[in-house]
């Protein structure tokens, strides 16, 4: 394996399970390894393992591109024999979306907080979308359950807030702006389609797999409010431009006409 | 349950019947907790196809999958008149429940006499300790402690759990307790043991405890096996309220995407 910091992609929402068809995002994180033909690991927990997500993993990441694996915990007898061995094996260790305090708890219950932890600082590259996102922060604010969103505590190898879904979901900013105020730590707020690339805990920049995708930093503003400032956000499509592929954002297919989505339970089942 | 309900295809349906009938409601509120199988939807399909054609007004709580309705886990569970834990991973499920504040929840329902009934995972996660093979090898797993001691299950069809379940009880690591086949469950009221049911013929409920002398001792204990029909619970009378019932769920769907 590479020397390779540490490293987290958190994606506001995007990627195979959100974006079927655009694969800047994904392709981005692959790139990230520094490795033609990395190890990845797929950690469907947030949705309960569920089966058609993990089928849509194995699609998205096809033996073709890297060496695809997926852990389940709610299937054990099923998986790989010693959890931690194969997470530390691996260069990209891929989040999937769900609910964020199921996660934890599972994640809790076999030790797998502290194993990406270990991941983490020895290098594998930690990305995911949604709770795949939040997980990461030290707070989070979740809408799991239809109403206000509720807040959450993360695994905190990021010492700031998060909220995803951040612009298309109805009272996700809002419910950030006001935890921030109330004592969440600075944080950052990302739209579907845009994503942080954190070296270490800074964030070394936004990207995005489609343009006009948007994240912002908010922070108190010393006076009882809160400041947001919108951050330059690289669209990494214009990449696949200069290099004469086809700008892949622009076939970017709604979730709901993708065939591999049909077996999906309907809704937003894999929100946060 | 040590095995068995709804959740095992073409199984028969007198043990979710005795449920409902615990409940001396003529049209109690069910509410199926599919938490240890990571929410699975054939799980809850199966607990729709059986609970829909009864009298009764089921609904599931999902904690995987998004829910639109704005009511609060703990309030729905204690609404109930009877919860039914379905099967799968034992710890994965106290564990989330544990975050998600449904650990308490279910104490709270269980003080206020909602049936609390389940099978395998569902079943174990009551007492003290289980069982759990939901890692692979079997191993000792704490549950919410309800009931005092222990349960295995699977006593039937996964025979390698027993041997497994006497040394934990033998070496201390579980509280003496039962170990149930299935299509046996056992019903517990104010915390005793109060009788063993079955919905087949030669199910087995064995209560084992430590002999003191690092071995076990184990008893056979008497099992009642439930008619078909006997807790079919005035079935023509309540079929005509059914379709009326279906309509005002159809109206609030709850828990249901």
């Amino acid at each position: 394996m590479p020397a390779r910091p540490p490293q987290i992609v958190a994606f506001g929402g995007g990627g195979f399970s959100m974006e079927w068809g655009n694969t800047l995002l994904d392709d981005h994180v692959l790139a990230l390894t520094g490795v033609q033909h990395p190890r990845v690991c797929f950690l469907p927990t947030a949705s309960g393992d569920a089966d058609h997500y993990v089928v849509r993993f194995y699609r998205a990441f096809p033996a073709s591109r890297c060496d695809p694996s997926h852990i389940s915990l709610f299937r054990r007898e099923t998986g790989v024999g010693d959890p931690r061995a194969h997470l530390l094996a691996q260069d990209l260790i891929y989040v999937g979306g769900g609910s964020l305090v199921s996660l934890l708890g599972t994640w809790r219950a076999h030790g797998i907080d502290q194993v990406l932890r270990e991941a983490w600082g020895s290098g594998v590259v930690l990305c995911g979308g949604s709770a795949g996102s939040l997980c990461w922060f030290a707070n989070a604010v979740s809408a799991f359950h239809e109403g206000e969103p509720t807040r959450i505590e993360g695994l905190g190898f990021l010492p700031w807030s998060n909220a995803v879904h951040y612009d298309e979901e109805c009272g996700r900013r809002e419910a950030f702006l006001r935890a921030v105020a109330d004592g969440f730590p600075p944080g950052y707020g990302v739209g579907d389609a845009a994503a942080l690339h954190f070296v270490g805990t800074e964030l070394a920049e936004a990207i995005c797999s489609r343009p006009g995708a948007s994240a912002a930093h908010v922070c108190r503003d010393g006076d009882g409010g809160v400041s947001e400032h919108r951050l330059p956000v690289r669209y990494l499509g214009e990449e696949a431009v200069a290099l004469g592929k086809r700008p892949a954002g622009e076939e970017a297919v709604a979730l709901e006409d993708c065939p591999a989505a049909q077996a999906a339970p309907p809704g937003r089942a894999l929100a946060a | 349950m040590g095995g068995g309900g709804f959740t095992r295809p073409g199984s028969s349906a007198a043990l979710d019947r005795f449920v409902l009938s615990l409940t001396h409601k003529p049209v109690p509120k069910i509410c199926f907790v599919p938490t240890a199988s990571g929410d699975q939807r054939d799980q809850a399909m199966r607990f729709r196809e059986r609970f829909d054609a009864w009298p009764c007004e089921p609904s599931i709580l999902w904690l995987f999958h998004l829910a639109r309705d704005r009511v609060d886990p703990a309030e729905h569970l204690l609404d109930q008149d009877a919860i039914y834990v379905g099967g799968g991973s034992m710890r994965n499920m106290l564990a989330i429940w544990r975050e998600h504040g449904i650990a308490q929840a279910m104490r709270g329902a269980w003080e206020s006499g909602v049936v609390l009934a389940g099978l395998s995972a569902g079943a174990m996660c009551w007492f003290e300790g289980g069982l759990s093979m939901s890692g692979g090898a079997p191993e000792p797993v704490r549950g919410l402690g309800l009931l005092g001691g222990s349960l295995s299950v699977h006593l039937d069809s996964e025979p390698e759990r027993i041997s497994a379940y006497r040394a934990a009880i033998s070496s201390g690591s579980l509280g003496p307790g039962y170990a149930a086949d299935d299509c046996a469950a056992l019903l517990f009221e104010d915390g005793a043991l109060r009788e063993c049911v079955a919905s087949r013929e030669g199910a087995r409920v064995v209560a084992v405890r430590g002999d003191g002398a690092g071995g076990v001792d184990e008893v056979d204990l008497p099992v009642r096996v439930l008619s078909e029909v006997e807790h079919g619970r005035h079935a023509s009378k309540d079929l005509s309220a059914v379709s009326e019932l279906r309509a005002l769920r159809a109206a609030r769907r709850r828990w249901e995407e």
